[in-house]
């Protein structure tokens, strides 16, 4: 009753006239952003988020949440049509979307994952109402060892999610953590790693960092390998949309089992849409009795991943909403965001800012329908977007980096700050140094040390105090076991595989 | 790639060893528990022990062999120079007509474009970002000597 009573309260904020612009906004410029390749959900809400200073805290996070899941939606037609993924969670999208394409089905592929994304939207959006408030409740128990746990196992599910290098992975995670320690120490007062310079006392906004490192450097990198297809050129009429019988037939399930694969990836820190995607993709093949026509068209190949990547993008708000904790860059962007408007997400969110947190639940509802709609009859008009000379796109994306990184405090010294921070991101990802855990270990950098702090201050300096409350041994015990994954892989791997000694 | 790559984890060697030493300078410890210089010490540890680790596995070939410099690099390094030069005249020129000058430059020299497109373009944008940001959005934008 009191969940009806609260989605209530929540529609009679979403749904007012200004905030369902903010959410069609979100939805289109999310449609446009996954449509072109280069530019990512974090790299949108980098761009938009300091424009947002003074606008009402839920009609921003309403905009920006119709961002992250219409990128899910966009990139598919990239994948499909071009066989470019607009947005890396559409990667899977592209070896069966293609095919269809080319086989003359581009229309019930393009159908298949909006109905799919919807499907698993919509359920999503229904389990996360009754999830999220108990995860909150739950999470009121937690203490500063808690979070410290919790911090800790995100930094390490990283690794088994991350590259294919751990060790990169923790590096990456590392620097993230040593970023956030600059500025002035809340404890002592005293400034760390400033040097004397007066910008660097209040620390490096992670507005400025995630502008340069999402914006600037997603420029470079774009020039250097520009991503490109032939358009499959394709008439499509309405009637092109609709699914046959057996198409449905063949996707039902695979929509059902790339949701909850979704759903449950997206909850976990650091899975994210594209682990989600990849994995439902996975999951299906192996679900199929017969995998081997995987990659040649077939339409479970659409609907799994592209239901997994839409539930993940919903579950991801879970950990943010309850916990405090992002478990991807783009919602390690909207927790930037939430500290820019004054606000602290975590278990007291429920009960402190109702009507935020259950406005943007049932803005989810409203947005998973547009960008159903959007996707489609709208279809032809986003490939226009796809004409959009790169050079113009990019002077965009210069300009909105810039007027965002100044924004931040007034001043040209966070502007270069930008531009060093996008080198920064341009060389890390040359040398396959992953960004997702820099971004996390910055953003939860404050939290964890602070939580480590207060833990150790309570105990008086004695490790003990993560071992013996439950939930926090839980996070620390699931901490080692993520950082000891690659040894244990290696291990398997030499178990299953054994040298054989040549005499 | 090999030699970036070394490149790279002799980065990662020196920053550990700069974060641990800067940060024995801090108190380690204080009177309620671990001092300022805790986390960031033991953070310069880990990174000096990854960096290690890198420069070991390059040395005993366990990486992709992949170039460094690409065909598009030089692409690149000519937007990265872009936007050094148009940001250094950023106080002079301002931020809208900076910008607008940036884009211009990138339009000619990278995209080709006319210079008559070029030109209006900028203009376009340099009026946009002063309307835009400057008065609806209220953002102080610096100033230059065209006076906006």
């Amino acid at each position: 009753m009191e969940l009806l009573r609260n989605l209530y309260m929540g529609f009679s904020i979403s749904l007012t006239p200004a905030n369902i612009l903010y959410c069609l906004a979100g939805c289109f410029f999310g449609q446009i952003v996954g449509v072109l390749p280069g530019i990512g959900a974090p790299t949108a809400i980098a761009l938009l988020l300091p424009l947002t200073f003074s606008v009402n805290p839920t009609s921003a996070i309403i905009m920006f949440a119709g961002i992250y899941y219409g990128v899910a939606y966009g990139g598919t037609i990239t994948s499909v049509l071009i066989n470019v993924p607009g947005e890396s969670s559409t990667v899977m999208t592209c070896l069966d979307g293609y095919q269809m394409a080319l086989k003359g089905r581009a229309g019930a592929a393009l159908s298949v994952a909006a109905i799919g994304s919807w499907i698993a939207g919509t359920g999503s959006i229904i389990i996360l109402m009754c999830f999220a408030p108990a995860l909150a409740k739950f999470a009121l128990r937690f203490g500063p060892a808690e979070y410290f746990g919790l911090a800790l196992m995100s930094f390490g599910l990283l690794t088994v999610f991350g590259g294919e290098e751990p060790v990169k992975t923790l590096i990456s995670t590392v620097i993230g953590l040593f970023l956030a320690t600059i500025g002035l120490d809340i404890v002592s007062g005293l400034p760390r790693f400033s040097f004397g310079v007066p910008q660097l006392l209040g620390g490096i906004d992670f507005i400025v960092i995630i502008c340069g490192i999402f914006g600037v450097a997603e420029v470079f990198n774009s020039l250097e390998e520009p991503e490109e297809g032939d358009l499959v050129k394709q008439r499509m009429r309405l009637r092109d949309l609709f699914l046959t019988k057996a198409e449905w037939i063949a996707s039902r399930w695979a929509i059902v089992r790339g949701s909850i694969i979704g759903f449950l990836v997206g909850i976990i820190p650091a899975g994210g849409i594209t682990t989600a995607s990849f994995l439902a993709y996975l999951g299906e093949k192996r679900f199929s009795k017969h995998p081997e026509r995987f990659g040649t068209g077939v339409i479970e190949g659409v609907a799994s991943p592209e239901a997994a990547n839409n539930a993940a993008s919903i579950s991801g708000f879970a950990p943010l909403l309850a916990l405090g904790i992002p478990g991807s860059p783009t919602t390690a962007g909207m927790l930037a965001g939430f500290l820019m408007w004054g606000i602290r997400p975590g278990p007291l969110l429920f009960q402190t800012k109702p009507d935020l947190v259950w406005g943007l639940i049932s803005s989810k509802f409203i947005g998973n329908l547009i960008l159903l709609l959007m996707n489609l009859f709208l279809i032809p008009l986003f490939v226009m977007v796809l004409r959009v000379p790169y050079t113009i796109l990019m002077c965009f994306i210069v300009i909105f980096a810039s007027v965002g990184a100044f924004t931040v405090n007034n001043n040209l010294f966070d502007v270069w700050m930008m531009i060093g921070f996008g080198v920064l991101g341009y060389i890390m990802k040359k040398l396959r140094y992953p960004i997702v855990p820099f971004v996390l270990g910055l953003v939860l950098g404050r939290l964890a040390e602070n939580s480590l702090r207060q833990a150790l201050t309570i105990t008086g300096g004695s490790f003990s105090i993560f071992f013996t409350r439950p939930i926090s041994a839980l996070f620390i015990i699931a901490a080692i076991l993520a950082y000891l994954s690659p040894v244990i892989r290696w291990a398997m791997k030499g178990l299953r595989h054994p040298k054989m000694d040549v005499a | 790639m090999k030699v970036a790559d070394l490149v790279g984890g002799v980065i990662v060697l020196l920053l550990g060893i700069a974060i641990a030493f800067f940060s024995s300078q801090l108190p380690y410890d204080s009177e309620y528990g671990p001092g300022p210089g805790f986390l960031p010490f033991w953070l310069g540890i880990v990174l000096i022990g990854s960096g290690v680790f890198v420069l070991l596995n390059i040395l005993r070939k366990h990486t992709k062999v992949d170039s460094f410099l690409k065909p598009g690099t030089k692409q690149s390094a000519m937007i990265f120079i872009l936007i050094f030069i148009s940001f250094l005249l950023l106080p002079l020129l301002g931020f809208s007509v900076g910008l607008a000058f940036f884009c211009g430059l990138t339009m000619r020299l990278m995209g080709k474009h006319s210079w008559i497109a070029c030109g209006l373009t900028s203009v376009g944008i340099a009026i946009g970002i002063h309307f835009v940001f400057g008065q609806w959005l209220n953002i102080p934008l610096p100033v230059g000597i065209v006076g906006w």
